[in-house]
C-alpha cells in the first residue's frame, strides 16, 4: 500500500468560487505576521517563488499598521508574538470595516481544542498547523481566495461548550465552515501521518523480530559450540591427566607424594613417577613453555615418549634382543628428546625437564636437567640443599649432548622435583616466592610425613599468590627413599 | 623508520638495535605481537647482527625465552650474531635458571655490547 505523506489539501473540500479548481491565485498581495525572522524568511521565499508579493511584520501591531497602510489580499499570521498576538491581530482585522473581508490564516499548533475556539472568536478564516507543509499552505490560500468572505453583519453569536465551559464566539457561517474543514483536514493529515508512522513501526518491529530470531539462532550456535569446546577441553584434560602418576603408584623402596595444579583447564606441566623395572624407578617433572591448548598438546606429545611401557615410542625403556629390559640413561633420554623436539616445529614452544632414575636398592639417583629448576634434597639429617645439573631447555639448541649427574641418597632422604610455578609464584607486588622460601618451607616441614610436606608446600605457594592465585601451573613431586 | 607498537628499532653501524617497549612481557598476546614485529623488521632489515635491549623490561615470562631461542637460531643460521643487554638481575635469573645465560651473549649495556660486535 502506497504511503501518502503529504496532507490532502484541495481534494478534501469542494472549492467554492468561479475559478476552476486547481487554478493558482497568482500575484496576490500577502501580509505575514511572524516574530521569527528565519521562519518569516522561509515563508516569504516560498510565497515569492509562487508569484506573490509579500510584506512582513514582526508582530501583530506592525502587521496591522501595514494592513491599514495598504489592504492586503490575504493575511498569514503566527499566534505567539510579542506586542500583539495573532489572535489580537486577527480580531483587530476582523473588526476593522476596511479589512474584515481579508482572508486570515492563523498558523497554530492546534495542540488544544481551545485553540479552535480562540481562532473562531478572533474571526480567523482558516488554520494551518505548524510545522506546515508549504504546498498545503498555498492550497489553503488558494481556496480561501476563491471563497468570498462574508461581512461582519453575517456573524452571529454562537455558544460553544468545551471542557465544561461555555464560550461565546462571534463567527460567520462561512468562517465556521472554513475552520471546521481545515480542522478536519488537519485531523485527516495527522491521522495519515500516524498511519504512516504506524506502518514504519510495524516494519521496524518485523525487522526487529527477524533480527531477534537471527540472534537467538546465533546464540544457540554459540552455546552449542561452547558446549562442544568444553567437552573437547574436558576430553583433552582427561588425556592430560593420563600423564600423571597412577592412583596406585607404589615403589618397592620409596614413598611418593605429589601435587599438580594447572592454572587453566589445560596445562603445559606434567609429572610422573613409575617403576621402570624391579629395581629402578623413573621420575620427572616437565614444564612446556606457555599455557593452554598449544602447550598442553605438546605436553601430551612429549608424554608419549616418557612412558615406562616398552614400545617403539618409549625413550625410557627398550627391550634387548635377549628379552631383557634396558633402561636408558637420563642423559640419553634428554639428548633424544632434544633431537625430537626442536623448537621450530612447535612455533617457539620448548620445555624444561628434570628426569631421574632412582636405583632403589642403593639409593643412587642419576638425573639430567634440561634447563629445569634444581631438585631439592631434604636429607634425614642435615640441611636441605639444591642439586642442579647444567643443560639447555629441550628443543632450544640442536644436537646438544646432555650430561647427567649422580646423587647418592641416604635412607630417609627426601628429594623434591617441582616446576618454576613454585619458585616463580608471584605475590600481589609481583615478588617471586624464590628458592630460599622453598628451602625454608621444606626444611621446616622435615619432621612431618612426606605427604604433608608436599601438601604444605602447595599451600605456601597458594597463599603467596593470594588473592589472584597462581598464574602458572604448579607441579610438585616428592620422593622419600626407604630401603 | 617504521613505527612498531612493541619494539623500537634503530641501527648503530651494521648492528640492528631492537628495544622492547613493554615493561611486562608476560601474556601470550604481547609475546605474539613482539614475535610478529621482530619478524617483520627482520624481513626488511639488511645485515645479520642484532642487539636486543631489555632496559624497559621488568617482568618477563619464560615463554619469551622460546622466542629468543628462535631468533638466536635464525640469526646464527644467517651468519649473524645476536646479543642482549640491559637485563635486570630478576630477568637474568630466568636465563640463569634455564642455563640460557650460557647460550646467549649477554652484556651490561648497549655500548659494551656494541663494542663486542667489531
Amino acid at each position: 500500500m502506497p504511503r501518502q505523506r503529504s496532507p490532502p489539501s484541495r481534494k478534501s473540500g469542494t472549492p467554492v468560487g468561479n475559478e476552476s479548481p486547481g487554478a493558482q491565485a497568482a500575484g496576490v498581495d500577502v501580509l505575514i505576521a511572524e516574530d521569527s525572522r528565519i521562519q518569516a524568511k522561509i515563508l516569504q521565499k516560498r510565497l515569492i517563488d509562487a508569484g506573490h508579493a509579500v510584506r512582513w511584520g514582526e508582530n501583530g501591531a506592525d502587521a496591522l499598521a501595514m494592513a491599514r497602510e495598504r489592504r492586503p489580499d490575504i493575511i498569514i499570521s503566527d499566534i505567539e508574538m510579542p506586542v500583539m498576538t495573532g489572535y489580537e491581530f486577527c480580531k483587530a482585522v476582523k473588526t476593522d470595516p476596511s479589512l474584515q473581508t481579508v482572508p486570515f490564516i492563523l498558523m497554530s499548533t492546534l495542540s488544544d481544542p481551545i485553540d479552535i475556539i480562540r481562532g473562531l472568536d478572533a474571526g480567523a478564516d482558516n488554520y494551518v498547523t505548524k510545522p506546515y507543509d508549504p504546498e498545503y499552505l498555498l492550497g489553503r490560500m488558494q481556496s480561501l481566495l476563491q471563497s468570498p468572505i462574508g461581512d461582519a453583519t453575517e456573524a452571529a453569536t454562537l455558544e460553544v461548550a468545551l471542557a465544561g465551559q461555555t464560550f461565546r464566539v462571534q463567527a460567520g457561517r462561512q468562517q465556521v465552515l472554513n475552520l471546521l474543514v481545515s480542522t478536519f483536514e488537519n485531523a485527516v493529515a495527522k491521522n495519515q501521518e500516524l498511519i504512516a508512522a504506524n506502518e514504519d513501526l510495524s516494519v521496524a518491529r518485523d525487522r526487529l523480530q527477524k533480527t531477534n530470531a537471527e540472534l537467538s539462532t546465533l546464540n544457540e550456535e554459540i552455546t552449542r559450540r561452547n558446549a562442544q569446546m568444553v567437552r573437547d577441553l574436558e576430553a583433552a584434560a582427561k588425556v592430560q591427566r593420563s600423564l600423571l602418576p597412577a592412583d596406585d603408584v607404589s615403589l618397592p623402596a620409596a614413598e611418593v607424594a605429589w601435587r599438580y595444579v594447572p592454572c587453566h583447564s589445560l596445562a603445559g606441566d606434567f609429572l610422573n613417577v613409575f617403576p621402570l623395572d624391579e629395581e629402578h624407578a623413573g621420575l620427572f617433572v616437565v614444564d612446556v613453555s606457555g599455557h593452554g591448548v598449544p602447550s598442553s598438546l605438546m605436553a601430551v606429545t612429549v608424554g608419549r615418549f616418557l612412558t615406562p611401557k616398552v614400545s617403539d615410542q618409549s625413550l625410557l625403556v627398550r627391550q634387548a634382543a635377549d628379552g631383557r629390559i634396558v633402561i636408558a640413561s637420563p642423559a640419553d633420554v634428554a639428548t633424544q628428546l632434544n633431537r625430537l623436539f626442536q623448537a621450530d616445529e612447535f612455533s617457539g614452544l620448548y620445555f624444561t625437564m628434570l628426569y631421574g632414575v632412582l636405583h632403589m636398592p642403593t639409593g643412587k639417583l642419576d638425573y639430567v636437567s634440561g634447563g629445569h629448576p634444581a631438585l631439592l634434597r631434604a636429607p634425614a639429617v642435615g640441611a636441605v640443599e639444591f642439586h642442579g645439573a647444567e643443560g639447555f631447555p629441550i628443543g632450544f639448541v640442536p644436537d646438544v649432548e646432555y650430561q647427567q649427574k649422580t646423587l647418592m641418597l641416604s635412607p630417609g632422604d627426601r628429594i623434591y622435583l617441582y616446576s618454576d610455578g613454585v619458585t616463580e609464584a608471584m605475590d600481589k607486588n609481583q615478588e617471586q616466592l624464590g628458592e630460599q622460601a622453598l628451602a625454608e618451607c621444606i626444611a621446616s616441614s622435615r619432621p612431618q610425613p612426606l605427604e604433608q610436606t608436599v601438601a604444605g608446600l602447595l599451600e605456601t605457594v597458594e597463599q603467596w599468590c593470594q588473592p589472584a592465585g597462581p598464574l602458572d601451573d604448579v607441579s610438585i613431586l616428592g620422593i622419600e627413599w626407604k630401603p | 623508520m617504521d613505527q612498531y607498537r612493541r619494539i623500537q628499532t634503530g641501527k648503530t653501524g651494521d648492528v640492528h638495535l631492537v628495544v622492547f617497549k613493554d615493561k611486562k612481557i608476560l601474556d601470550d598476546t604481547v609475546l605474539d605481537e613482539i614475535k610478529k614485529e621482530i619478524t617483520t623488521y627482520m624481513g626488511k632489515a639488511a645485515g645479520p647482527d642484532m642487539l636486543l635491549d631489555f632496559a624497559n623490561v621488568e617482568f618477563m615470562s619464560s615463554a619469551m625465552l622460546g622466542l629468543l631461542g628462535q631468533l638466536h637460531r635464525k640469526i646464527t643460521a644467517g651468519q649473524g650474531r645476536l646479543k642482549m643487554c640491559n637485563i635486570r638481575p630478576e630477568i637474568f635469573q630466568v636465563f640463569k635458571l634455564t642455563n640460557l645465560d650460557k647460550l646467549f651473549s649477554i652484556h651490561k649495556d648497549a655500548p659494551t655490547a656494541l663494542a663486542t660486535f667489531t
